[in-house]
């Protein structure tokens, strides 16, 4: 099937079989390795893009479907200087192993982007389905709202 | 030591950058080509016969290469926790089995040159099993007819000191039974290897392990090659905690490559990970302890039922480093530990953060606080009676305790948490009730004093640029080694961390180090990296003076070369200077090993509130406090806190892997297998008693296990404490907590008053 993408502001013409996924797209297809993949069913939130705005498990989203869709992973969205929010993730040390920290950041941007100015709860449900077993969690939410500081002075 | 640049800062991590910005490259992110694929045949059944393999289908698939079964596998068999040749540990595993003990034995793999090619043909593959009876309950099969052809059912072992104590007047004693959950690791990044055959006939192993000296031993043992023709590359690593540390996929991965000389990538999914490598063993704790009138502890006994999975592994290691721990945290003259590691029909167990001591301290510190109720005490009062001091021996002869700060890990925090006002408060009776509780832990800091050697060696080089590299074996396993050995070298020779690179293992240009494990990192191979800055310090400034003809004594060499005279020359141009007047590197090689072992101590408190309609527990707020000697980075320190405490949050609350009669897991998935979440986690405070350990750098000693050590014991301790019950299977899922509060309500309205005497010293006993 003949699909049109845009990825991280590129549009791609893309030949995928009905049943390639999109996290499979990425990573093989268009080798952005940024997207992990952790359980193959939805429930780690390592393979975490944003599609139109929303934060989507692409392990679980078939790349057909993304036909005329604007997908964006963690490498697009860093140009010449990091992004406020991975700053905030040097900042708050929010990185252990580094696996889950890509589908954080974009789960982290896609809430930011609708809801500039979180609650902290807002912040956990909105990273309730990314997993990540090495920092419990909470440099990672402090992270979140210091960049939402950070953004909202931006 | 105020003045220290570099130590006891808040540095980043040396990889965080590449981390944040997704330019990381894990294993699985190399570039496709180049390699080929392999997919495990795992299998279905928890016991039973291979009757046939056939791969006529599987073979139709474009792109298959060959597939692999038992009769591939060497006649070999091993153990994925040795690392010297003298270790005695049963040798038991093959790389792939006709005669399955587990679901997830391997019992093959199918080459291919895509990895969904790999995949396809894997489903295709037909296995005819004939299916045995299995054992999973590690109670039953201390008494069950042993599945493991020949290989013993039981080992047992045992610890003890003193002379034993019957109970005499006015003395109380208590027993208490507590099971523990067999846990997946749930690093993020499943497991995976690469191999192939290098110039020279060297079979190459990228992997991201714990122990790259290990691997290349069991390698080369099982494929009988020399250990020089074998090299191991840790691979950046996206989690572990204990999982990747025994050799786990490498054979099987090298044994393709063996086979066939081509490069090869073998990758697990998630419920591959869950049920073919390993898990935290499963236990089951019988403790006695008797008390005199006061409180203080005359005599405990301590059984254990360690529950090795299918497999020896380290499983037996894991049961005798429970029964040490049981001797370094409280003065009792009289202790005597047995534990008998058994065999199930389930995936092996091993290492896993705490190797043991979670396990052994939810047994013990959960039979404290029913002890303490029993005494009518508080039981931070009753601990406090009985916990060890700075310089107290070890009873059975291991290792002094060292700077021993318990006491002031339990007193500090009791302030700081309030505990006096918190734990006089009512739980109330409505729906909700909430209450607090602590544990007490200790853990080790490496391999002195056990039957194991703990050596390593480091070279460190000043290149001509005044950078620094410090070529050593070890391995990031996300909690900051490479940093904090880069602030203990620059804090010495006053270098930038930014300046210095250290390398992670390969075996083929690192120097010999047993293993990133054991807590030994810090306390071990920190103290390594100090040793060898000041050794090449020392060197530096003899060539310097030597070079330039002047007075080492007048020379300081503090980030750049400093004469006496005033004048000033860079590292990197004094390095150049030597080279061209000495014709000499300035470099060094050092070998260590430490001579002391002491303990770390952390204490634990929770607050938790339970919903007596759902049985849901929550914990609302928590405390961890640690005796780490010296915090090095207190930011990363704090980090393997959060960390350790939300796994622990896991073992007390939700994390069990469990299987049906027929030995099938109920919990192989994320989706059946509930993870603590963000919006899952309490704030958690952290209080650092920093009084400096001798031995370790610049006084420092472990943290990554200890922190997650005694953290399960104090949720239940404070939901035992809300309900007023004596839960004691973990975890405490909903399902226990509402059959607990039944059974308790039962009890209420059939034996009257039955609540009261729970209190009073004479009853309530549970032997
Ligand atoms: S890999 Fe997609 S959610 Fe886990
Ligand atoms: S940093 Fe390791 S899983 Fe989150």
């Amino acid at each position: 099937m003949k699909i049109s993408i845009t990825v991280n502001g590129r549009l791609h013409e893309a030949d995928v079989a009905p049943t390639t996924r999109l996290v499979d797209l990425l990573r093989n297809g268009l080798g952005l390795t940024s997207v992990k993949e952790g359980c193959s069913e939805g429930e780690c939130g390592a393979c975490t893009v944003i599609v139109d705005g929303k934060a989507v498990t692409s392990c679980t989203t078939l790349a057909f479907q993304m036909d005329g869709k604007s997908v964006t992973t963690l490498e697009g969205i860093a140009e010449e200087t990091l992004h406020p929010l991975q700053q905030a993730f040097i900042d708050h040390d929010a990185v252990q192993c580094g696996f889950c920290t890509p589908g954080m950041i974009l789960s982290a941007k896609a809430l930011l982007d609708a809801n500039p100015h979180p609650t902290r709860d807002e912040v956990c449900r909105a990273l309730e389905g990314n997993l990540c077993r090495c920092t419990g969690y909470l440099p990672i939410v402090e992270a979140v709202l210091d960049g939402a500081e950070r953004l909202s002075r931006s | 030591m105020s003045d220290l640049r570099y130590v006891g800062r808040d540095i980043a991590r040396n990889d965080i950058v590449q981390k944040v910005s997704g330019q990381m490259r894990y294993l699985a992110d190399l570039r496709p080509g180049g390699t080929c694929h392999a997919r495990l045949l795992l299998s279905p059944v928890a016991h039973g016969r291979v009757k046939a393999i056939d791969g006529t289908e599987a073979a139709k698939v474009p792109g298959f290469i060959r597939l692999f079964t038992a009769e591939d596998s060497p006649r070999r068999r091993y153990n994925s926790a040795l690392f010297l040749p003298d270790q005695q540990d049963l040798k038991d595993q093959p790389v792939f089995t006709d005669r399955p003990l587990f679901v997830g034995d391997m019992i093959g793999a199918v080459l291919a040159e895509t990895d969904e090619a790999a995949r396809r043909a894997a489903a295709l593959v037909r296995v005819d099993i004939e299916p045995f009876e299995a054992v999973t309950d590690p109670v039953t099969a201390l008494s069950a007819p042993s599945f493991r052809d020949g290989f013993p059912q039981i080992v047992e072992g045992r610890l003890s000191c003193g002379e034993g104590a019957a109970p005499r007047e006015g003395h109380a004693e208590l027993t208490t039974t507590v099971r523990t959950p067999k846990i997946h690791h749930a690093a993020m990044e499943n497991h995976i290897c690469r191999s192939h055959l290098d110039y020279d006939d060297v079979l190459v192993v990228q992997s991201p392990c714990q122990m790259i000296f290990t691997v290349r031993f069991v390698l080369s043992e099982l494929f009988d090659r020399p250990i020089n023709r074998v090299r191991v590359i840790k691979a950046p690593m996206g989690g572990t905690f204990g999982g990747k540390q025994e050799v786990m996929i490498e054979p099987a991965c090298a044994l393709m490559t063996l086979a066939t000389g081509l490069p090869v990538q073998l990758n697990l999914d998630r419920n591959e990970t869950i049920n073919a490598t390993r898990t935290r063993a499963a236990s089951v704790g019988t403790v006695r302890t008797v008390v005199d009138g006061e409180g203080y502890f005359l005599h405990r006994e301590t059984d254990v039922v360690v529950d090795a999975g299918a497999y020896a592994t380290g499983g037996h290691r894991v049961a005798m480093a429970m029964g040490k721990k049981l001797f370094r945290l409280y003065r009792i003259p009289s202790q005597t530990f047995r534990t008998r590691t058994t065999f199930t029909n389930t995936t092996p167990s091993g290492a896993c953060r705490g190797y043991g001591s979670p396990q052994i301290h939810a047994i013990t510190e959960i039979h404290i606080d029913l002890l303490a109720r029993k005494l009518a005490l508080d039981p931070a009062v009753l601990r406090l009676k009985n916990l060890v001091e700075p310089g107290d021996l070890d009873p059975t002869g291991a290792p002094p305790l060292g700077n021993a700060r318990i006491k002031d890990c339990l007193l500090k925090g009791m302030e700081h948490f309030r505990w006096n006002e918190r734990i006089a408060a009512e739980p109330g009776d409505g729906r909700y009730r909430r209450a607090v509780g602590l544990a007490c832990a200790t853990h080790g800091n490496g391999y002195f004093g056990s039957p194991y050697p703990d050596f390593l060696s480091m070279a460190i080089r000043l290149c001509e640029d005044g950078t620094l590299l410090v070529n050593a074996g070890l391995h990031e396993l996300g909690n900051g080694t490479l940093t904090v050995v880069a602030q203990i070298t620059g804090e010495v020779l006053g270098l930038d961390p930014s300046r210095i690179v250290v390398t992670e293992g390969d075996t083929q240009t690192a120097p010999f180090d047993v293993g990133c494990v054991a807590s030994r990192v810090t306390y071990v191979c920190g103290a390594c990296a100090y040793e060898a800055a000041e050794k090449l310090k020392t060197l530096f400034r003899d060539q310097i003076a030597e070079a330039t003809g002047k007075d080492a004594e007048g020379i300081e060499l503090d980030g750049e070369v400093r004469f006496d005279d005033g004048k000033r020359l860079s590292y990197g141009d004094a390095v150049c200077l030597i080279a061209k007047v000495l014709r000499q590197e300035v470099g060094i090689y050092h070998n260590y090993a430490p001579k002391a072992n002491p303990a770390s101590f952390g204490v634990h408190f929770a607050e938790v509130e339970v919903d007596c309609l759902t049985g849901l527990s929550r914990v609302t707020d928590f405390l961890a406090v640690h005796d780490v000697g010296k915090a090095i980075n207190p930011r990363l320190l704090k980090g393997q806190i959060y960390g350790g405490v939300q796994m622990g949050l896991g073992m007390a609350l939700s994390e069990e892997l469990a299987y049906d009669r027929s030995g099938r897991p109920k919990n192989d998935r994320f989706s059946r297998y509930p993870l603590v979440n963000a919006p899952d986690m309490p704030p958690v405070d952290v209080l650092l008693i920093e009084e400096h350990e001798p031995g370790g750098p610049y006084g420092a000693k472990s943290i990554g296990e200890i922190c997650t050590v005694p953290t399960a014991a104090a949720v239940v301790n404070a939901v035992n404490r809300a309900l007023v019950t004596e839960l004691t299977e973990l975890p405490l899922t909903p399902e226990r907590i509402i059959a607990a509060l039944a059974e308790r309500e039962s009890n209420k309205t059939g034996r009257g008053g039955q609540e009261q005497v729970m209190f009073s010293r004479t009853t309530g006993d549970s032997h």
